[in-house]
């Protein structure tokens, strides 16, 4: 706004909102030399209101941010404080357990379509009204609201190997299956619980998109004789890009980022480390094995690896969208 | 068409199904709560004979879960009051105010929430380690609040943006300060939103186990959901007794649940389409 300072200069005494868009002076008919006093503490009001949220971001957030990332350069126990340059970032290479914890963000990584594809599809039938899309919307919604934790702790009654699952399994001839036990099938089992508990967070963003939809596309493309699966393609994917490139980021932070109640309840790492997560290892690094600089230089690597997913996300989906 | 109402049914029954897997594991954990240890080791699967509540006296009394309980709703109450009065100022003067610098604050905010607490975690308790308070409420309460603070401030501006800019100009003229017109006009018209971005606060803190477990070691500090974790080892022999703990802890969120899903719905999609 170029005007900014000269408007502030007409009126010396003007309040905060003096430079507030369209203001007038008829907007002010009692004058403002009353509030002449007051001005000043009304300029720096907005600040005021501000402050104490500047100063906890600030202090907790992004400080601790170049704080840690500098950390991460140190050394740990003797060598505490001392620069180590990049000592701890080889450590990490080396280790097998941060290596498998890579791994499996990769596995994350290929599994995030099928994330997105189940809400997706599950809200476009909800959207299309199948019989009783009421209830399914509130039910699907509920385990989204519970925390890992007790999700975690009740499905290590389920997955017991004398569980429901295993006794469902019996009845149609197969299993039992060590859901929790066996190094091959434990990365699937918690990636499975994971997603079976946030789906309706996605669903319940899908349904938001739809509501934006225009019906009348649809309500073309069925004249047009379009089966169900060609107006998906044709027409839901491209109206809803927006949507699905926020589903897509926010799933990918929440499997990188809120998996550790799960992990914590349900596998504890194991078994034999299978089930390792970056969160999960800078947990047990500082707070089991005393080596916090090595655990900052775990964080620093998993927000590389958020912030390159990220944008790379954003910028594919961004070009799909232009094609379509 | 016959045929659609076919195909909507073939689609309705897989989705009868998911939702009765949805649901199945809450119904047993609250069966199993019910049962004797006998009776579960007997047969866990079948109904119940009888409301028995002696395993949830049990675990509110004696394993601890009233203590946790009593230290989250602390905690919690404290966090989200202190989130709404500072996420609703900060969104007024962000929506509202011009003001040197405005922009930038806002851009602080939006970077501050692309940072996962994982990230930070380590310095964060060396920085509260530093300052006494780890370990203490002010400082689970501090965390918190840091945390979620841009995600609430974000949501509070994108909602004061809606205000038409006469309502508040009518108000300054009236001869309100700008602390007048927060405390008389936006506050009252903010609290749709000041609702649902408090509920879904509450539910973040309250189901939070990491930065609990982080900012408060000791024992009798424990929240909730850190008290469950713990009854995991303690009760491995004690199945009913453990699913009685787990579901005190999923009894209030089931609650709020109930009463305002159509708020927390409200709070997760003002992100996709506002953003």
């Amino acid at each position: 706004m170029p005007l900014r300072s000269s408007s502030s200069l007409v009126r010396p005494a003007g309040s905060g909102r003096a430079n507030g868009p369209g203001t007038s002076p008829a907007r002010h008919p009692a004058g403002s030399r009353q509030h002449a006093r007051g001005a000043r503490a009304e300029r720096l009001a907005p600040y005021i209101l501000l402050a104490p949220a500047i100063l906890i971001i600030v202090a907790l957030r992004l400080w601790p941010l170049l704080l840690g990332v500098n950390f991460s350069f140190t050394g740990d126990g003797a060598d505490n404080g001392t620069t180590v340059g990049w000592a701890n970032y080889l450590e990490l290479l080396e280790d097998p357990l941060f290596r498998g914890a890579l791994g499996n963000v990769g596995l994350l990584v290929v599994l995030l379509p099928v994330a997105v594809a189940i809400p997706g599809l599950l809200a476009t039938f909800i959207y299309l009204r199948v019989p009783g899309h009421r209830v399914y919307r509130s039910v699907y919604f509920f385990p989204a609201v519970l925390s890992p934790v007790i999700i975690g702790a009740i499905f290590n009654l389920m997955l017991a190997f004398d569980g429901p699952l295993n006794a469902v399994l019996a009845v149609i001839g197969l299993g039992p299956v060590d859901w929790l036990g066996d190094p091959d099938v434990a990365k699937f089992t918690v990636v499975g619980v994971h997603i079976w508990a946030t789906f309706g967070m996605a669903l319940v963003v899908f349904l938001a998109g739809f509501a934006s939809l225009n019906p009348s596309l649809l309500d073309a493309a069925r004249v047009d004789g379009a089966s169900l699966r060609q107006s998906i393609w044709h027409v839901i994917i491209p109206s809803l890009t927006r949507t699905i490139q926020f589903v897509f980021v926010t799933t990918m932070i929440g499997m990188l980022t809120s998996m550790f109640g799960l992990l914590y309840v349900m596998t504890s790492g194991g078994p034999e480390g299978s089930t390792y997560l970056p969160e999960y290892y800078i947990w047990i690094q500082q707070g089991q094995m005393n080596r916090p600089a090595l655990a900052s230089a775990a964080s620093t690597v998993l927000f590389l690896i958020m912030l390159v997913a990220g944008l790379l996300q954003i910028s594919v989906l961004r070009r799909a969208g232009r094609e379509n | 068409m016959p045929g659609r109402r076919l195909s909507k049914w073939v689609v309705a029954v897989p989705m009868g199904v998911l939702a009765l897997v949805t649901i199945y594991p809450l119904v047993f954990t609250a069966n199993v709560a019910m049962k004797t240890r006998r009776e579960y080791i007997l047969d866990r699967f079948s109904l119940t004979d009888s409301l028995r509540w002696d395993n949830l006296v049990t675990a509110w009394t004696s394993i601890g879960m009233a203590r946790y309980f009593a230290n989250s709703l602390i905690v919690v109450t404290a966090s989200v009051v202190t989130l709404l009065l500072l996420g609703s100022m900060a969104g007024f003067a962000l929506s509202q105010l011009r003001f040197r610098g405005s922009k930038a604050f806002f851009l602080g905010c939006l970077a501050a929430l692309f940072i996962p607490f994982q990230v930070i975690m380590v310095p964060l308790a060396r920085v509260m380690a530093d300052t006494g308070l780890i370990d203490t409420y002010p400082g689970l309460v501090l965390a918190y609040v840091a945390q979620f603070l841009p995600f609430t401030i974000f949501l509070m501006t994108s909602y004061y943006k809606t205000i038409p800019a006469e309502i508040v100009d009518a108000a300054r003229i009236d001869g309100n300060t700008v602390y007048g017109v927060y405390r008389r006009i936006m506050l009252p018209m903010g609290a749709p939103a000041l609702l649902s971005v408090g509920i879904l606060n509450a539910l973040f803190c309250w189901n939070d186990v990491l930065i609990s477990l982080l900012m408060m070691p000791s024992a009798d500090h424990r929240t909730l959901m850190v008290g469950v974790t713990s009854l995991r080892g303690q009760y491995s022999d004690d199945i009913p007794t453990f699913a009685s703990g787990v579901l005190i802890a999923a009894v209030p969120v089931l609650l709020t649940y109930l009463f305002l899903q159509r708020q927390i719905a409200d709070g997760v999609t003002a992100g996709s389409t506002k953003g």
